[in-house]
């Protein structure tokens, strides 16, 4: 059974009969007849046999990750922010912001490679740009650079301010478990104002496994 | 401006109406008067042409109601005689200008009406286990009709709740399950009661329950408010469409939380 998580740059599949752990490529090089049992993701309708939509995907994998009855999830991948709120077993709030907090992960990937930046070695700054948008949030860096800003510091404030962002849209809570492609990403999880755990890049697909199962 | 009373002092603009745009819920006395003239009367709320919302640019700002901006279409395309239109408590600040506005700008009677109507219909559709598209359009028909509804539908127990305003988009409702009661404003509707604000605030603890409003429509803050407080609320506003995303909360709220599989 192959479950696939169809993001915007990467796709993540796992044959959970063969394979230990999902592996990852590039969503520009899935062929077009791929067809697995189980998908979500924004490109999940194209390839899936049955959809599931994210944010049931998202909650599923983290009620089987986290041993807790209250907790926030917040998941940040290349297009998109979506969260899920959990309060006494039962989702408290859910968010999917696809457009005022859209291209976050994919304008750092843009811009990581333009100006030939290594996130690993970027020092968390003690600034923000002030970003909602990755495609508003451009000018913001482009006028810290005219300004002075060297291009790591620039991206890195940005990278900051895309944060602070995604946590009050999360609802500001004091511990945030994160997930998608940016959650790997030192400078945007270093930034987060509160207790932080990081739990990778597969939870959608963990939350497809738990509904095969059932 | 004209009290729902005041306006039958129109009457003989009444009698050589035959097309009447109404707006919210004009009092039970205004809509009495109107069928027994004999006037087709038409939800301007509610879809009639072809939307273009680039008509209303003209008039009013592009980010505005979805509904009012609905209604200023419509009373642009079609060719009605007058528009009864209800404004203050019963309806929103918004409908008052919007009344103003249609005024000025087309040549036919814009009659502002304050539908203060208490009594009490009940809610016999809002709580019964019809699919909930067919309930809203029933609700929404209702507008038309100052009687009660012959043959009240078969009351359900719950399993989720919707609460608001009749959406621009009805797609949002097929994402429920048959047993969802109606609360909110769509609830005064059927209730005969548009300015019930009382009425308009009970929800159902019990139930998971979506509280739903207008983009830029004041009830946005009721509607947080009140999802906010209940103990499995979900605050929703949608525009003109309901999007992927908005979707795909609503779906995954009721799936997660019982009440649909």
């Amino acid at each position: 059974m192959i479950l696939g998580d169809f993001g915007t740059s990467y796709t993540k599949l796992w044959d959970i009969e063969k394979e230990p752990v999902p592996r990852i490529v590039r969503s520009m090089d899935i062929a077009g007849g791929l067809r697995t049992t189980l998908a979500t993701g924004h490109n999940g309708a194209r390839f899936g046999e049955r959809y599931v939509n994210e944010l049931t995907a998202l909650a599923r994998g983290a009620k089987k990750l986290i041993k807790e009855d209250d907790f926030v999830i917040l998941d940040c991948g290349s297009r998109d922010l979506k969260f899920v709120s959990f309060s006494g077993d039962k989702v408290r709030d859910t968010g999917w912001n696809a457009e005022c907090g859209a291209s976050l992960g994919f304008t750092i990937e843009l811009l990581e490679r333009y100006y030939d930046l290594d996130h690993r070695r970027m020092p968390v700054p003690s600034t923000y740009l002030p970003v909602t948008c990755g495609v508003l949030g451009l000018s913001h860096i482009f006028d810290a650079i005219i300004q002075g800003a060297r291009p790591e510091e620039a991206v890195a404030s940005f990278i900051k301010g895309i944060a602070l962002n995604a946590y009050r849209f999360a609802g500001s809570p004091s511990k945030l478990y994160l997930s998608g492609g940016l959650s790997e990403n030192p400078v945007f999880v270093k930034s987060m104002p509160c207790e932080v755990v990081v739990l990778g890049r597969f939870v959608l697909l963990e939350g497809l496994r738990y509904i095969a199962s059932i | 401006m004209l009290s729902g009373e005041k306006a039958f002092l129109q009457i003989d603009q009444v009698l050589m109406i035959r097309n009447v745009g109404i707006v919210g819920m004009p009092p039970r006395e205004v809509m009495f008067r109107l069928k027994g003239e004999g006037a087709k009367i038409y939800d301007l709320d509610a879809l009639h042409v072809k939307p273009d919302l680039e008509i209303t640019a003209s008039y009013i700002p592009r980010v505005y109601c979805a509904i009012l901006r609905t209604v200023l279409t419509n009373a642009k395309k079609m060719f009605l005689d007058a528009i009864y239109i209800d404004v203050g408590e019963g309806k929103c600040s918004g409908a008052l200008y919007l009344a103003d506005i249609l005024k000025v700008e087309l040549n036919i009677p814009v009659i502002q009406t304050r539908n203060e109507d208490n009594v009490r219909f009940g809610n016999p559709v809002c709580e019964s286990g019809l699919p909930l598209m067919e309930k809203m359009e029933l609700i929404t028909q209702g507008v038309l009709e100052p009687e009660a509804m012959k043959n009240d539908p078969v009351r359900c127990e719950p399993a989720a709740g919707f609460w608001g305003v009749p959406p621009r988009d009805f797609s949002i409702l097929t994402l429920f399950p048959a047993r969802t009661h109606i609360f909110g404003w769509t609830r005064c509707m059927e209730n005969k009661t548009p300015a019930d604000a009382e009425l308009e605030k009970i929800a159902n603890p019990d139930v998971p329950t979506v509280f739903f409003a207008q983009s830029f429509c004041q009830k946005t803050a009721l509607a947080y408010y009140l999802a906010r407080r209940h103990p499995c609320g979900l605050y929703v506003d949608a525009d003109v469409y309901i999007g992927h995303s908005t979707r795909a909360k609503v779906q995954a709220f009721l799936e997660l939380n019982g009440a649909i599989d």
